[in-house]
């Protein structure tokens, strides 16, 4: 089939808890870092050497993502852009994990372990109680929604099962209606994206990385359906940046 | 004190353009280091002062959404939906667009500037297509339903009036709380013509870069009162409806 479409999806810049290594997730507003303002910076280069324009972008309701998505547009000179956010394209929930060290925990619990937490599809993290400390959720931005639908925790799968109505009843009809689309998101709510997009299965998306701060182009058929897609940036800095989620997971690391 | 809703406004904060004295209109002037700081300077005052936003509502030029966004850095409210029009657009200065305020002065004289600041239906002369400054190839005004050449006061007061009851006010009906950030001449004509019979017992209101100021107006929408915040420690009232209307 041939490409009619063309999407751009970036996952945020680095985070004050990725420098330090820590879940972060949904309930968490973490700030960019200074390298991941410049990560920011980098992927709109990478995208305005490539001549990509855009007429809309989505992003989530965490400043990490809309901040991304602000030094994009100020490279790109498209500060105009409509810019839509929802709360279905946040970073999964990552639960009792929220605040505490990925690499502690592969100490403690084994490297394999915290892969499965990290990468897997079924696997839901233990609920994060209110009354805990590392429970610093700003519930503001979801003041208008059934609370319920507010998650304590949840799987790939449960990302992916919130996600997917936004891309049916927000992002595919404006592809189809012809406007060039950006999506600035998250590492999980990128890979349910990928996971969708490519139709990987349930035990194949445990190896999905998408890195932080490089442009992932779907070129989409008449049908959605990606004829290909590919990384802008080079291979080395595409093999850094995964390499840069992997070890985030190996004990003894302690941040960048 | 009057009740009913309160909106904020705030002008962008200082261009390039404003800095050097030059006609913006619709060119897409950006904020100065300084602009920056004031911009900065005001999500402080908003902040200090305890305002939350549901809403935003901003022009399609940079000058003002980039205000905006830090103003929302520093209310620590990047999440709030930003709906930027170009209703809310500064006056389109037509063929005085880019130019020297100085030179337009000694060209046209003191009392065709007058006209064209003051004047209802006054035109600035039209921008050409040819000329660097012609914003209708740009892809934010596709569908405009005019050829950008320049407005009238009337011309911008219509589309400001426009934005004021198609948006903002069934927000404030539905109870949430907006904040605007917009254009000097845009938001001195708008705020003079909500209601004609307030007097600001000055001439024209003055809007500065980035001075935040709280429209307070009764429950039938009309302006009650007026406060710039934290002038020199003090609230400026700068208009109070008179008594007969």
């Amino acid at each position: 089939m041939a490409t009619k479409y063309k999407l751009v999806i970036v996952r945020h810049g680095e985070s004050e808890f990725t420098l330090k290594s820590l879940f972060c997730g949904f309930g968490n507003d973490a700030d960019l870092s200074e390298t991941g303002a410049k990560e920011a910076t980098h992927a709109a280069e990478l995208i305005k050497q490539e001549g990509i324009e855009f007429d809309v972008a989505y992003t989530s309701v965490l400043k990490r993502a809309i901040k991304t998505l602000y030094l994009i547009q100020e490279v790109l000179d498209c500060h105009w852009l409509p810019v839509f956010k929802s709360w279905r394209l946040n970073e999964r929930h990552h639960g009792a994990l929220q605040g505490l060290s990925k690499s502690e925990m592969a100490e403690k619990y084994g490297e394999d372990k915290v892969k499965l937490w990290r990468r897997s599809y079924h696997v839901r993290p233990d609920p994060l109680d209110k009354t805990n400390e590392r429970y610093c959720f700003n519930a503001k931005p979801y003041a208008h929604m059934d609370q319920s639908m507010i998650p304590d925790c949840e799987s790939l799968k449960d990302t992916v099962e919130r996600l997917l109505p936004y891309w049916y009843d927000e992002i595919a009809p404006a592809i189809k209606c012809g406007k060039r689309v950006l999506i600035v998101a998250h590492g999980n709510s990128c890979r349910s994206l990928v996971k969708f997009l490519e139709n990987i299965s349930d035990d194949d998306v445990i190896n999905v990385e998408v890195p932080q701060g490089i442009p992932l182009i779907y070129e989409l058929g008449e049908d959605l359906r990606p004829v290909k897609h590919y990384y802008l940036g080079s291979e080395e800095e595409l093999a850094a940046g995964k390499a840069k989620q992997i070890n985030q997971g190996k004990p003894n690391f302690k941040g960048y | 004190m009057a009740t009913g809703y309160s909106v904020v406004l705030v002008r962008h904060a200082q261009s390039e353009f404003n800095r050097d004295k030059i006609y913006t209109g619709w060119c897409d002037s950006d904020l100065t280091s300084d602009g920056v700081e004031e911009a900065k300077n005001a999500g402080k005052i908003l902040c200090e002062y305890g305002f939350e936003f549901d809403l935003a509502f901003t022009s399609v030029l940079k000058r003002a959404i980039k205000t905006l966004y830090f103003i929302q850095d520093e209310l620590d409210c990047h999440w709030i939906p930003v709906t930027k029009t170009w209703l809310l657009n500064e006056r389109h200065s037509g063929k005085l667009q880019g130019r020297s305020k100085v030179e337009v002065l000694e060209q046209y004289g003191q009392e065709q500037v007058h006209r064209w600041n003051h004047a209802l239906h006054e035109q600035p002369p039209p921008l050409a297509e040819t000329d660097e400054h012609w914003n209708g190839n740009d892809k934010r005004y596709a569908g405009l339903p005019f050829a950008p050449v320049g407005e009238s006061l009337q011309q911008t007061l219509q589309r400001s009036l426009q934005f004021w009851h198609n948006l903002v006010v069934p927000a404030l009906k539905a109870g949430q709380k907006p904040l605007i950030c917009g254009h000097g001449c845009y938001l001195r004509n708008l705020l003079k013509h909500l209601d004609s019979n307030c007097s600001t017992g000055k001439k024209q209101l003055e809007t500065p870069n980035a001075a935040p100021f709280v429209l307070h107006l009764d429950s039938d929408m009309r302006p009650a009162n007026l406060q710039f915040l934290n002038r020199h420690g003090n609230d400026i009232v700068l208009f109070k409806r008179s008594r007969d209307s």
